[in-house]
This record gives C-alpha cells, structure tokens and sequence, in this order.
C-alpha cells in the first residue's frame, strides 16, 4: 500500500476521531456554551472551501501553461476539486448561518467573513454557469480555466483583505491582531485535527472523483472502439 | 488554428495598424446600428426615472445615492459590453477576424471600444443620475474622478469575459452571471469613493488609485488570457 493510499485512508479514523473530540473531548466555550461545538465543522468546512478554489485555480493555470499537453486531466480535477469546493462552500454557509442564529440571533447579517463565502459560492455558480453554457465547445477546458484564473484574482480581496480591514463579529482564534492563539489547547487540538480530517476528506474525494472521471473515459472509448 | 500572422512578425507598426483598422470598423459597424449604446442608455435613462419617480423626491443619504449610482452604471454596462465580441459570433465575422488580424490587436482594439463604450455610457448616465435623484456632489472633481476610475476598472474587467460569453452563444444573462463575482470589488471601492465625494469631509484617493491599479492588472492577465479564449484547437 502506497503512502498515498494510506493517507487518503487515514480519513476513515480521522473523521470519527474529529466527531468524538468535538462532541466528547474538546470543553465547550466560556460564554457560547456547547453551541460552540459547531466550529469543529464550520471553520474546516470554510477551509476546504477556499483550498477547493485554489486547488481548482492553480491547476487551471498550469493547464493554461501547458501546451504540449504533457499533463492530461488537469481540466477535469480543476473542475471536480470546484464541485467539492460548491458543495463544501454550500455547507459552510449552512453551518455558519446556524452558529450565527445560536450567537447573535439571526441567520444572517452581512458580517464580513460571510459576505467573502458568499462572494466564493457566486464564483462557483458563475463557472457553473459558464461552463454549462459551454457545453459541446471544444474549448470549454480552455476558457473555464481562464475564467478561474479571472475569478481567482478576486479571492485575495474577499477571503483575506475584507475581513481584516472591516469590523467583523466573527471570533478570530488563530489568525488575529495579536498574532496569538485565543483558544483553550484541548480546543485547538480539535479543531486542527477536524481542518486535518476535513482536508484529507476533500482530497479523498477528489482521488475517487478523477478514478471516476477515468473509468468514464475508459467506457466511452471502449464504446468508440466498438 | 493559428492567426495568419504572429504579433512579433508583425512588429509594433503592424500591431498598431490592425489595432486602428480594428477599431475603424467596430466603431463603423457599432455607431451604424448603435444597438448596444441605444439599449444600455435608455436602460439607463428608464431605471434612473423610474427610482426618481418612485422615490417621489425623497432625498437619500449618500450611501444609498452611490450604491444606486452604481447598480444603474453596472446593469446599463452589462448590457452593453458584451456585445462588441457578441456581434461577431453572431455575424459569423469571428472566423474571418481569427485569421486575418493578430491577436493581440485584437484584444487591444476592443478593449479600447469598450473602454470609449462604457466612458459613453458614464457621460449620459452620470448627469442624468446627479439630475434626477437630486444628488449634492460636494466634491466635483473627485467624483468625477471616482466614476472614471470605476468605468476604466469595469471596462477592463469585462472585456475578456465578454469573449467568453460570446464563445457560449452569448447566452441571456450568462455575462452578468460570470461578470458580478469579478465585478464586486470594483463596485465595492467605486461605492466608497463616489460616497466620500458626496461627504464634506476631504475624499481619500486610495479608492481611485485602488481601482486604476486593479484595472491595469486585470487588463495585463486578460491580454495574457485571451489566446486561450479566442484562438481554437
């Protein structure tokens, strides 16, 4: 067994683990109280849905840069790591719309950092959309990409710039003015271990997504042949 | 396919001579019918109404004068921009334009229609808008200012994209779709900085300095891109 394939397995302990610790191990919060819990899946989610479109963005421009066309596939993980980054995006917003009506009351009010994943689910939508309207244009792979490339040039703005520069209610545990942790160390263990386990989730996912994609090539050209 | 010449052949003098004859004829075949401009103005012209009537005359905060400005300036641009790589999809004239220009001239040439397009479309909508909403610019040159750069920040912007929907048969609202993620931060600063110059305290230029920034780095990954848009297998 490769170590890839065991890391990629690992996730079959990893994601129980992270459901035991968050529920069972990590205190809950001083004032928040177990409503606090949420974050073990909220901030992980957010995580992967923001390496989905990096993942989905770099790739796009490495297939942009390939002419030879050394790399085959690069178009369809680009593509398959933004239908995990949609639905991972999806969950976020879900996750968090809750917290929110746990901590402030309502289930949305245009706080910063909700405003940026909100902006990265139209991305999503909008490449959706472009390359559904796409469809049967031989260079769909090309101007996706491009598009993702486009669309990328944005995130740093949303994702990162916006939430710092404007008052946000969201708690900020790691990354802060402060440049110090504000987390109990049972908490921060957990939720280090739910991004570790979410992020292996998102990577086994799309390993079994570009098997699929293979085997699908395979029975069309099987097909073709016939 | 490749284009009959390439951009370094050509030299600087053959890349502006087909950048010029690229643009003699947009702007020959576009002020002939004028069908986008007529139809992203009086769009303009209907919204921009339509919310002074409505309104009834009720004077609004800056804020919200700014953001309305800039809904109307994005809806009319939208409907508009596109059209410049629309019509040639349409007319069946892209294949021709393929093959017998550079493409980088053509990216450039239409980058510059768009960017006289949407500086058209700012010169109505803007008084227009400043009229009718009852809108008390304090700061005039920097207004002015902010609207320009925010043009230049769209133009640039939506040029490639516009490509991309013609490449999809240009759709219904498909350009809107892919345009506002990437739109949004341009419509974000331009709403600050048209607020600041509506304010009486002094305006910051970080907002217009931001947006031509943006613009010119977009338009550098654009001009990058559009090979791979345009040209095909």
């Amino acid at each position: 067994m490769s170590i890839k394939t065991i890391a990629l397995k690992s996730v079959y302990i990893l994601m129980p683990a992270t459901i035991l610790l968050a529920f069972l191990w990590a205190p809950p919060a001083a004032i928040l109280g177990d409503s606090s819990r949420i974050m073990y899946f909220h901030v992980p989610l957010a995580w992967v849905s923001i390496l989905a479109f990096i993942v989905s963005g770099i790739l796009s421009v490495a297939y942009l840069a390939d002419k030879k066309g050394r790399f085959h596939g690069l178009v369809e993980t680009s593509y398959n790591s933004a239908v995990i980054g949609f639905v991972f995006t999806i969950l976020t917003v879900i996750t968090g719309s809750i917290w929110a009506k746990i901590s402030w009351g309502v289930f949305w009010n245009w706080d910063p950092r909700e405003t940026s994943i909100v902006i990265v689910l139209i991305i999503y939508i909008a490449y959706f959309s472009l390359q559904g309207a796409l469809a049967g244009n031989e260079n769909r792979g090309r101007i996706g990409s491009s598009y993702l490339v486009i669309a990328m040039i944005t995130l740093p703005f949303f994702a990162f710039l916006v939430p710092r520069i404007y008052p946000s209610l969201h708690p900020d545990p790691i990354i802060n003015k402060d440049r110090t942790v504000h987390l109990d160390a049972a908490m921060l263990t957990t939720l280090l271990v739910a991004i570790l386990s979410f992020s292996l989730l998102y990577a086994y996912i799309l390993f079994l997504m570009k098997r699929i994609t293979t085997l699908k090539k395979r029975i069309g050209d099987y097909h073709a042949a016939d | 396919m490749t284009p009959a010449r390439s951009s370094s052949a050509a030299g600087v003098y053959g890349l502006g001579s087909d950048i010029i004859r690229n643009l003699r004829k947009d702007f020959r075949v576009e002020f002939r019918s004028r069908f986008a401009l007529n139809i992203a103005v009086s769009f303009a012209a209907i919204v921009t109404i339509a919310m002074s009537l409505t309104a009834g005359g009720a004077p609004f905060p800056a804020a919200v004068q700014s953001i309305l400005l800039w809904t109307v300036i994005f809806f009319s641009a939208m409907n508009g921009l596109s059209h410049i790589f629309v019509r040639e999809e349409d007319q069946a004239t892209a294949l021709f334009l393929r093959v017998s220009v550079t493409t980088d001239s053509i990216f450039i040439s239409k980058s510059i229609f768009n960017q006289v397009f949407m500086m058209i479309l700012l010169i109505v909508i803007t008084p227009l808008f400043v009229f009718f909403l009852q809108v008390n610019v304090i700061h005039i040159a920097f207004f002015i200012l902010s609207v320009a750069a925010g043009g230049i920040a769209i133009a640039a912007a939506t040029t490639i994209l516009a490509a991309m929907v013609a490449k999809a048969g240009g759709k219904g609202s498909l350009f809107t779709i892919i345009s506002f993620p990437v739109l949004l931060p341009i419509l974000w600063v331009s709403i600050n900085s048209t607020t600041g110059a509506l304010r009486q305290t002094a305006p910051s230029y970080d907002n217009p300095v931001f947006l031509l920034a943006f613009s010119g780095f977009i338009s550098v990954i654009s001009f990058l891109l559009f090979r791979s848009v345009w040209l095909e297998d």
